[in-house]
């Protein structure tokens, strides 16, 4: 932050709801446990340092207690419900906490097959926004504090949540900075576009925290994995790694639900939410899709309709 | 009386020894992030902030080749990296948490099999360490047995001070060979006050005592309980500045390609998978669980020493909370 951004008092977020929301779900949290309505519950507790939180499943009733929401409530947990994570899974009957842009992912899963409603209890919590990537975990929520997906979040409410947990203050209006970015990427030329990337990928050290975060990334084999035939470069190198990041562009395109957990946890701060924004830009443009909306879609490029545009076909 | 060096003289250092061929690999800051690179001048120094990714790179490469190789009629030609050409370099401005990391690291790159690869780089670097003077809650170089003002690593050793520049003190030879070469940019002063170190949380864990537990305890609820949260991605491991598994690829056609030597990371799961499609850490808490065992047991049964400096960079990077330090403290009170 330099001296100038410094001067200009912060707008605070409120997020004074949030306890309460933690208290609702405790309680709805023991009782699904209690009633043996599910066997185990995904979502936040408490970490050790100041303020920090992380994903925790829970099976007794007794730890219900533990369980936290907060601005650093930043995981989409809906990662804990797909085959990616078997073991989870394995414990029987599942519910788990989600922010609205969660849900959009659990929505997604469950339109790829990969959930069903009825095995599911949602507790849905109403969301001002969560910290950006990077912010320590005790400061308090703020225009600078917050991450950019929530600047331009239009899923505050979680609608179709089994319960919907907290009340959402007055938000106060802050500028949609990833927009505004994509838009200035938009607006280069396709030689500054590459040039762009270019230079954002030579950081990637291939950890592959933007696939292992991904809810939509649950493949028991990727393609970038493979070795015989290799299809991608494995070496964290120029070659590779844009292979490897257009590739996870392509496979999540009409699929990717925004929830940007790629960016926040990328350790080399890769903004490759827009990438995956833009993506979505496009199914929007071409076949009016957006990912996420109904449980019951299928994906533009998952299915097959003879009245789409086959212009391309030359 | 105490050598010092001003600040404008330690730039100058490293003019001087990028000017005599070295590389100069230093904490730099490239766009809102610090790390180590090869710096182009001494006013790419940007001391003092914990650089994202750990030192380890200046003998320990992201990615490097081992060999090349050329197929066409007369046969195959495989052709081997010259070591001899690995830069002389200077690693200058490491924290006490990374540059105590490679003497850990030496043990296993030269214990059955020497590997030339990482023990020529380290053979051609001096280290130029720099006192800590601000920790954050996961740091915890004091739990394991390190402190912001540990020199062990270092060949040479800079103490900020109240109003600008360093104290040094000579850790090696190669330490004293700096001072020897470049005795115009030192000088006495007669009297300095360090910046005061940093102070991480928390007081040192009996290591020994841990190990102990960790030898009871392979198969226990907590590692289900730290760790069924993990990803599985390698976070933790790219940025640890002692965690050293890499893989070997081949990469290239049939005709004409290159061998590589890649980190690679235990929270894969890939990393133990076996030919037969058989893996013996088929779940992530195991993995997890190997992580921690091979910090705070497995490397020191091999070699006396713990496989961890307390930077705390796992913790910070980690997308999902897991708290190395915090696990080390839950072990020691039970």
């Amino acid at each position: 932050m330099n001296s100038t951004e410094k001067l200009q008092p912060a707008v605070i977020i409120d997020t004074s709801g949030y306890a309460a929301a933690g208290e609702e779900i405790r309680k709805e949290a023991a009782r699904l446990l209690e009633q043996k309505i599910v066997d185990a519950v995904v979502g936040y507790q408490a970490g050790r340092r100041t303020g920090s939180s992380q994903p925790v499943v829970i099976t007794d009733p007794a730890q219900a207690e533990k369980l936290v929401f907060s601005p650093t409530c930043v995981n989409n947990l809906s990662l804990y419900l797909t085959k990616a994570k078997k073991e989870i899974r394995a414990k029987g009957k599942l519910a788990v906490v989600a922010k609205g842009c969660d849900l959009r992912a659990l929505a997604g899963l469950m339109g790829e097959s990969q959930l069903k409603r009825e095995e599911l209890v949602i507790i849905g919590v109403v969301c001002a926004g969560v910290h950006a990537a990077g912010v320590a975990s005790g400061e308090p929520l703020t225009d600078a504090t917050i991450a950019k997906k929530c600047r331009e979040c239009s899923v505050h409410i979680p609608e179709g949540a089994d319960l919907i947990v907290g009340k959402l203050p007055e938000l106060p209006n802050l500028s949609p900075t990833e927009k505004e970015l994509l838009d200035k990427l938009d607006a280069m030329t396709p030689a500054g576009r590459w040039s762009y990337w270019k230079e954002q990928f030579t950081r990637c050290i291939r950890c592959l925290a933007c696939r292992q975060v991904c809810p939509f990334c649950y493949c028991e084999q990727c393609l970038c994995d493979r070795g015989r035939p290799q299809a991608v470069d494995t070496s964290p190198r120029p070659a590779g790694n844009m292979g490897w990041h257009i590739v996870r562009a392509m496979h999540l395109a009409g699929r990717c639900v925004g929830c940007a957990e790629c960016e926040r946890v990328c350790p080399m701060d890769i903004p490759l939410n827009l990438l995956n924004r833009k993506m979505a830009q496009e199914l929007k443009g071409l076949y009016g899709h957006e990912a996420g909306l109904t449980p019951t879609e299928k994906g533009p490029l998952t299915s097959y309709d003879e009245k789409d545009d086959q212009s391309f076909i030359k | 009386m105490a050598l010092t060096i001003s600040e404008a003289n330690l730039r100058l250092l490293i003019d001087l020894l990028i000017g005599a061929g070295k590389r100069v690999i230093g904490p730099k800051r490239v766009g809102e992030m610090t790390v180590y690179e090869p710096l182009l001048s001494g006013a790419d120094l940007s001391p003092g902030t914990l650089p994202r990714r750990s030192a380890k790179e200046a003998f320990f490469p992201l990615s490097e080749t081992i060999l090349t190789y050329e197929k066409d009629k007369e046969g195959l030609k495989v052709t081997d990296v010259d070591t001899a050409t690995f830069p002389e370099t200077v690693l200058v401005g490491a924290l006490p948490c990374d540059a105590a990391a490679p003497q850990v690291m030496d043990a296993v790159f030269s214990w059955d099999y020497k590997d030339e690869f990482y023990l020529e780089r380290r053979r051609r670097t001096t280290i130029i360490g720099l006192s800590c003077t601000s920790a954050d809650d996961s740091c915890f170089c004091t739990l394991v047995g390190l402190s912001p003002t540990e020199t062990k690593g270092s060949d040479l050793f800079l103490t900020p001070l109240v109003g600008g520049g360093y104290s040094c003190q000579s850790i090696s030879d190669r330490g004293g060979e700096l001072l020897a070469n470049y005795p115009h940019l030192f000088s006495e002063t007669a009297s300095v006050t360090p910046l005061p170190p940093a102070r991480p949380e928390g007081g040192p864990v009996d290591l020994a005592k841990v190990k102990g537990w960790l030898e009871e305890h392979f198969e226990d609820e907590i590692w289900e309980e730290v760790a069924d949260r993990c990803i599985g991605c390698g976070a933790c491991a790219f940025l640890c500045p002692a965690c050293h598994c890499f893989d070997i690829v081949d990469e290239g056609t049939e005709a004409k390609g290159v061998r590589r030597k890649n980190w690679d990371a235990c929270a894969f799961g890939k990393f133990t998978n076996h030919a037969s499609g058989h893996n013996p850490r088929d779940l992530q808490n195991k993995r997890y669980r190997n992580r921690f065992m091979h910090k705070f047991k497995y490397y020191d049964d091999k070699f006396g020493k713990t496989l961890c400096t307390g930077c705390g960079r796992c913790i910070r990077s980690c997308p999902v909370g897991i708290d190395i330090k915090g696990i080390l403290e839950e072990i020691q009170k039970r």
